[in-house]
């Protein structure tokens, strides 16, 4: 504002015009905007397996960790296996179109892996991933 | 530019801008500081079978059996192989059989670890279509 004022009283266009500045600003934001993706974090981390093919889950943004203790992680907390269920409904009806990735430890068991997986789907979220670390082979 | 122009003649008398963009400078260093670029790696796969109905004998209609042994053997269509020979066992009997997926069931105590691999071995050898399930035992 000041240096509106001085331009328009004082000697002409000495000022810094603002407006190129404001366009450019602005579509920084509308870029941030868009791309902003509210992720869910497990709140853990797990040695996650790798595996070559690999590739990133679109828009999965609810993690599910398993450690190899059996604990299940999720939103930054460690729940038990029956919340899974009405967490993930609650999230869903948040957010539809939110997947889901499981990242289980390397050292977990396939049965509460596959239990957790379930869980997800009773919950209403179809696309379920297991979470891999890529070897960079690839 | 013409905005700018415009001021000048009107003499102030046109939306003075600076609290705007005090505002969207806010809103763009708030979404900057949010912004999160990490996108997880995964592999999508079908779940089959629920726990106690899961067919731990694989041979579902139109399907290649992997099943993961809790002590790290994989048999592929019954027979033992190793982890790193999955994948040419699978090319294999996908070549024979292209439209059959493959069903990948670990039993309950197997490690996540051998499991992903399989998998990975599995969709390295050209089958996009892999279910998991767990066997009863």
């Amino acid at each position: 504002m000041r240096s509106h004022r001085h331009a328009a009283h004082g000697e002409e266009e000495t000022g810094i015009d603002l407006a190129p500045m404001l366009d450019f600003v602005l579509n920084l934001l509308i870029f941030f905007i868009i791309t902003t993706s509210f992720v869910r974090e497990a709140g853990v981390t797990v040695a996650r397996p790798e595996a070559d093919t690999a590739f990133h889950a679109e828009s999965g943004n609810i993690l599910i960790a398993i450690r190899p203790n059996g604990e299940v992680w999720m939103d930054r907390r460690q729940v038990d296996l029956r919340e899974v269920r009405p967490l993930i409904e609650r999230l869903h009806i948040e957010r539809p179109e939110d997947t889901v990735v499981v990242i289980a430890d390397k050292a977990a068991k396939s049965g509460l892996l596959a239990q957790v997986m379930d869980e997800v789907k009773l919950g209403g979220i179809k696309e379920v991933a297991i979470g891999a670390g890529s070897t960079g082979g690839q | 530019m013409r905005l700018r122009r415009h001021f000048d003649h009107g003499d102030s008398t046109g939306i003075d801008l600076a609290p705007m963009l005090d505002f969207v400078l806010n809103l763009l260093i708030f979404f900057i500081i949010t912004a999160v670029f990490v996108k997880e790696l995964g592999l999508p796969v079908a779940r089959h079978g629920g726990g106690a109905s899961g067919p731990a004998t694989g041979k579902e209609a139109g399907s290649i059996s992997v099943v993961v042994k809790q002590g790290g053997e994989v048999l592929v269509d019954n027979r033992l192989v190793d982890v790193r020979a999955v994948r040419a066992n699978v090319e294999r009997l996908h070549a024979q059989k292209p439209d059959w997926g493959v069903m990948v069931t670990a039993e309950h105590d197997a490690e996540t670890g051998l499991l992903v691999q399989v998998i990975d071995q599995v969709r390295q050898g050209g089958v996009e279509n892999v279910s998991f399930g767990t066997s009863s035992e």
